[in-house]
């Protein structure tokens, strides 16, 4: 058992135990070696179900929107980018701070689960790609650090490159990459269930009036869908990367989340999403000087 | 028909092709600059439909995109100059989504010409004449638009 | 089932020339819903409306569509016939096939297929159309004025005369603005102060009028008929309930500082009024200067004062008020001259603005209107006046021109010729233009009785030797350098908007231009209107004036301010947000991004599986709310949605016009 794992029981058993908490949401070891799923616990003696290893990818941030009625305090895990969820959540008005109880777990970057699809248990496994990313390991917003903060990961990430290939692209070309990519799309709405921006009572890919969206499951409503999405979380994304990840047709969304957010930097300066409350979403707000070249 | 004929059919729509432009115009500022462009006169090509809204601000991206969806050949939305808002800021936010939106149709294949946004004033007859004459040569040139497109 | 009656208008042959209106109409009549269809020579006249309400009783529609004109133009016309048909006015929609078609496409065959295509738009979005209804609000019957200038305090005493309680909040100590400190009027030379205080003091002891001065504006909510302003009482340090205004205390002050007023021309005390006719005569303590408030000792006013009202224990004092209409009228600053390098950077002493001047010339300016300029307070013999200054100059100044400058200088120049006997008035123009019942008449008295100079050309440089300032321009009419020896150099510069002018906009909420001066609601039509329902405007905070246009626009603001407070309650546009609050998630992004700030969360109760669960939603305020329609944007599950423009409605006309 590793010393994180052994310190994230101690401190969930004297919360729970105290009565500081009535509810952990932690990271549990799943039927494969692999797999560390979320986990929900109430009872002190379930602490020692708890683990945090290479495989904790789940952001429990979402799962704290089905908690909102809840009676009593819930502790909660978060890895940098989970933490930059809690804080869209908290702007977004669907959870209330006083109500929580943040436990930061600097993050070292997570191993990919599908390179260790029939590996022994042990075995080299890939890094992440959503990690690669991550500009922030460390948990932006919490009441108790677990640990010593990481240092941030500067190399390039496979993202990156390839905004940089399909900028380099004809728009004829990108089409096609990006046709390639919404018709493997099988509307499963996965990438929009897991994401913290998304978080509407009711979306409205699934109202019937207004009908934004068919219910033929073609290339047109896939490709609607996706960039109405990327509207919807502009400047709102915490990229966390859990819509590429859960996404089963791989389809690379990071891509458009990456480069929107870019594009937003550029136009109205530096507005990370997910970092301080105070800072109102850059669609939400306006510069009298804002740039209007195309306009 | 036979598919020899719906060969010649097809090239002749396509000779004859002209394109659909839809136009988001906000009532206080460029659907006045239209109205005025009518007052005086000012011919521009009949590919142009106004659709009225209260304001720039009003109009969705997903309204955007649907009508490219739907077989728009191209879409222009067009409000009041900054500061000139008749709602104080709403094309403010216009100009915010819409850079944002341009930049995304662009990196998801779109020819960036196919949307545009201008700013055209209820005194503006003479820009509004200009600015969809402009947007329908840039069109024409581009041939219709076959991307983002529901075939059916 | 829907049942659309549509209507094509010849429009006599502005329509019918380049559109075949038969054929649009008869293709109209196999568009869903469509149930008939016609055309018709003049929609909008008296028979027209007759086919219209025939139809609609007897095809039983139940909502049409009207192919004519511009809604902006006929769409009142259409909804009231709607009425008066026994159908809700906004089961209406307009194809604009004139302005949009028919006046742009010569090309009938082209036009008519556009025209088909607009009226198919208008059939799909009126199928989505609902009924909608007015609603009204309360109007609270109480008048605001901010800014105690001539156009402020018009406008206070026309609007108290019809009966209305009125408040006018002023930041200086006293009312008056820069009128006070004009000496004579154009074109008929009277007396500023003689026509201006009895106008103050009439203001003053009106029953219906509340001076509230040395006060700011803090904060404005809420909306035509219900504004909540909170003002700030700025800290007098005098209680004004006791004062006298007997001025023992300004006299004994032992602190001087230059005037405001006087625009440094002359000095004033710690304690002052800002000149003698102030009203109310009651004085202030400038903190920054009095000895009390820099050391801790001094107290001279205090332990002078017969009546105990000086308390330097004052604070200010925030009082919030309701009121139901609002008059800005803020006034003007002048241009600073000081960006010009050739004027001298507004470093010579006797280069001086031709504000400044009128305080040389006033009776009880700082030299008792004896003409004598600053440096050695010698009597000028040489004065050059130059005009546009910073006005009609987009490279340094303004583009605009300051609109009075060509008549204060006139007269400027009349009263130099009267009061110096033996001078030389000397002004340099690039027009001469005076628009106005008797100025040009003033203007050429000017020139032929009184023997001003005029120079058509600009000044180049302004230079010092000895005790001279040399001015040299060109006579553009002559085409030769002209080199002026003056004793002291007016010039007229350009009147601008207040500094904190934007400051104001954004408090109350309406928009100002590119200058900061106000934006009117039409530049013709709606003049003194902001865009802003229940807020108007006097005076030069919207543009430059005069002193007779600034009366009239306080007038004219007045009776807009009386039309309104006249009426118990006021209709409202139904064409506002209204939200769904079952899919509301209370995110309140909409929040930030209504400028009229209608929208706020509120809680409601809802049963969950049997439990009573409480949870935030948006809630638009009806009476604010102006039906901009950018929170529906803002709104990702479109929860939001404006009447009359809805996302339905929308992607309706979308829809019918590509497929």
């Amino acid at each position: 058992m590793n010393q994180h794992t052994v310190k994230m029981r101690e401190l969930a058993r004297e919360l729970l135990s105290s009565g500081q908490v009535s509810l952990v949401l932690g990271w549990e070891k799943g039927n494969l070696w692999y797999k560390s799923p979320p986990v929900f616990i109430s009872r002190v003696e379930d602490v020692e179900k708890l683990i945090f290893d290479e495989f904790c990818h789940n952001n429990l941030a979402k799962y704290l929107m089905d908690l909102v009625h809840h009676s009593g305090k819930i502790a909660v895990f978060v890895k940098g980018c989970d933490s930059r969820a809690i804080n869209r959540l908290l702007q977004d008005n669907q959870i209330k701070r006083e109500k929580l109880y943040i436990i930061g777990v600097p993050c070292p970057g997570l191993k990919d689960p599908d390179d260790a699809v029939g590996k022994k248990q042990g075995a080299e496994v890939k890094n992440s790609a959503k990690c690669a990313t991550c500009s922030y390991p460390n948990p932006v917003v919490y009441d108790a650090l677990l640990w010593e903060t990481v240092p941030v990961n500067t190399t390039k990430a496979p993202v990156e490159e390839l905004i940089a290939k399909l900028d380099s692209m004809t728009p004829d070309e990108r089409y096609a990459y990006w046709t390639e990519q919404f018709s493997r799309c099988i509307r499963c709405f996965a990438c929009r269930n897991v994401c913290p921006a998304c978080n509407c009572r009711e979306c409205c890919f699934d109202q019937a009036e207004p009908d934004w969206l068919g219910k033929a499951n073609n290339l047109s409503e896939n490709q609607f869908m996706q960039m109405t999405r990327a509207m919807h979380v502009a400047g709102r994304c915490i990229e966390c990367g859990e819509c590429e990840r859960v996404c089963p047709m791989n389809i690379p969304l990071m891509a458009i989340n990456k480069k929107v957010a870019r594009d937003i930097a550029e136009l109205f300066g530096e507005c990370a999403a997910g970092l301080d409350l105070e800072k109102r979403p850059p669609l939400g707000h306006f510069d009298l000087n804002d740039p209007e070249k195309f306009m | 028909m036979s598919i020899e004929a719906v060969k010649a059919d097809k090239a002749a729509s396509q000779e004859n092709w002209e394109p659909k432009i839809l136009v988001f115009a906000c009532n206080w500022c460029t659907y006045a600059g239209a109205d005025l462009a009518g007052l005086s006169r000012l011919q521009y090509p009949p590919n142009v439909r106004i659709l009225r809204v209260p304001c720039s601000g009003r109009v969705n991206p997903q309204f955007v995109i649907r009508a490219f969806q739907k077989g728009i050949d191209g879409v222009l939305v067009a409000g009041c100059h900054p500061g000139d808002c008749h709602y104080a800021t709403g094309n403010y936010f216009t100009r915010r989504r819409y850079l944002v939106m341009q930049r995304l149709l662009e990196f998801m294949g779109m020819d960036p010409a196919r949307f545009q946004a201008r700013w055209i004033s209820g005194s503006e007859g003479p820009k509004f004449q200009q600015v969809v004459t402009q947007l329908t040569q840039d069109i024409k040139a581009l041939g219709p638009n076959r991307k983002l497109r529901d075939m059916e | 089932m829907k049942r659309v009656g549509v209507f094509i208008c010849h429009c006599g042959t502005n329509i019918a020339h380049t559109v075949d209106c038969e054929k649009v109409a008869k293709t109209a009549a196999e568009f869903p819903h469509v149930v008939f269809s016609t055309d018709y020579k003049y929609m909008c006249s008296e028979p027209g409306q007759m086919v219209i309400k025939n139809a609609i009783k007897e095809h039983k529609l139940d909502r049409i569509v009207v192919a004519s004109c511009s809604p902006r133009m006929h769409e009142p016309t259409f909804r009231k016939c709607m009425e008066s048909a026994g159908l809700n006015p906004y089961l209406m929609e307009m194809a604009n096939i004139r302005e949009h078609c028919s006046w742009v496409h010569p090309d009938k065959e082209k036009g008519t297929e556009k025209a088909i295509d607009l009226v198919k738009m208008a059939v799909a979005k009126v199928v989505k159309n609902t009924p909608l209804t007015r609603s009204s609000i309360p109007i609270h019957k109480r008048a605001l004025v901010i800014g105690g200038g001539i156009a402020g305090i018009q406008a206070a005493l026309d609007i108290a005369d019809a009966g209305y309680v009125v408040d006018i909040v002023e930041k200086e100590p006293s009312i008056g603005g820069r009128m006070a400190q004009v000496d004579k009027t154009f074109p008929t030379l009277d007396c500023s102060a003689c026509i201006l205080t009895p106008k103050m003091v009439d203001a003053a002891q009106h029953p219906n009028i509340n001076l509230v001065t040395y006060s700011e504006i803090e904060k404005v909510e809420g909306y035509v008929g219900n504004f909540e302003v909170t003002i700030r009482h700025k800290a007098r340090s005098v209680d004004v309930s006791k004062c006298t205004g007997c001025g023992t205390c300004w006299e004994k002050c032992p602190t001087k500082v230059a005037s405001e007023f006087e625009l440094g021309l002359g000095t004033r005390k710690a304690i002052y009024t800002p000149f003698p006719q102030a009203v109310p005569n009651k004085p202030v303590i400038d903190r920054d200067n009095c000895r009390y408030f820099k050391t801790g000792k001094c107290m001279v006013c205090q332990k002078l004062c017969p009546t105990g009202a000086v308390d330097y224990t004052q604070e200010d004092q925030l009082e919030t008020i309701r009121y139901g209409a609002i008059v800005v009228a803020t006034g003007f600053d002048l241009f600073d001259h000081s960006v010009y390098g050739e004027y001298g950077y507004g470093k010579y002493p006797d280069v001086i603005t031709g504000l400044q001047f009128e305080r040389l010339i006033n009776a009880s300016g700082p030299t008792a209107g004896k003409i004598k300029r600053p440096s050695d307070h010698k009597e000028p013999k040489t004065i050059v006046f130059i005009k546009c200054v910073g006005s009609r100059d987009e490279a340094k100044g303004k583009p605009y021109c300051s609109k009075t400058c060509c008549m204060y200088t006139a007269k400027h120049a009349t009263l130099v010729k009267e009061k110096i006997k033996d001078s030389q008035a000397i002004v340099f123009y690039m027009d001469v233009r005076t628009p106005g019942k008797n100025y040009e008449e003033f203007y050429q008295r000017a020139v032929d009785e009184y023997g001003v100079q005029y120079v058509r050309g600009r000044v180049s440089k302004i230079y010092q030797k000895g005790d001279k300032l040399i001015v040299k321009g060109e006579d553009t009419l002559l085409g030769k350098q002209v080199e002026v020896e003056a004793d002291m150099v007016v010039l007229a510069t350009a009147m601008v908007a207040r500094s904190d002018a934007g400051d104001l906009a954004r408090k109350v909420g309406f928009s100002y231009d590119q200058h900061d001066f106000f934006t009117e609601a039409h530049p013709k039509l709606r003049p003194v209107e902001t865009h802003t329902a229940g807020v108007y405007l006097a005076g030069a905070c919207q543009g430059p004036k005069d002193i007779p246009d600034s009366v009239s626009q306080a007038s004219a603001a007045a009776a807009k301010v009386c039309g309104l407070l006249s009426k118990n309650e006021m209709a409202t546009e139904p064409i506002i947000s209204a939200v769904n609050e079952s899919i509301c998630s209370g995110c309140g992004l909409c929040i930030s991004i209504c400028p009229y700030k209608a929208i706020d969360l509120k809680t409601i109760t809802e049963r969950v599986h049997g439990k009573m669960l409480e949870r935030q939603v948006a809630a638009v305020n009806s009476g604010l709310c102006q039906g901009c329609g950018a929170c529906t944007v803002a709104c990702r599950s479109s929860a939001l949605n404006l009447r009359g423009f809805t996302n339905e409605q929308i992607l309706a006309e979308v829809d019918a016009l590509c497929l």
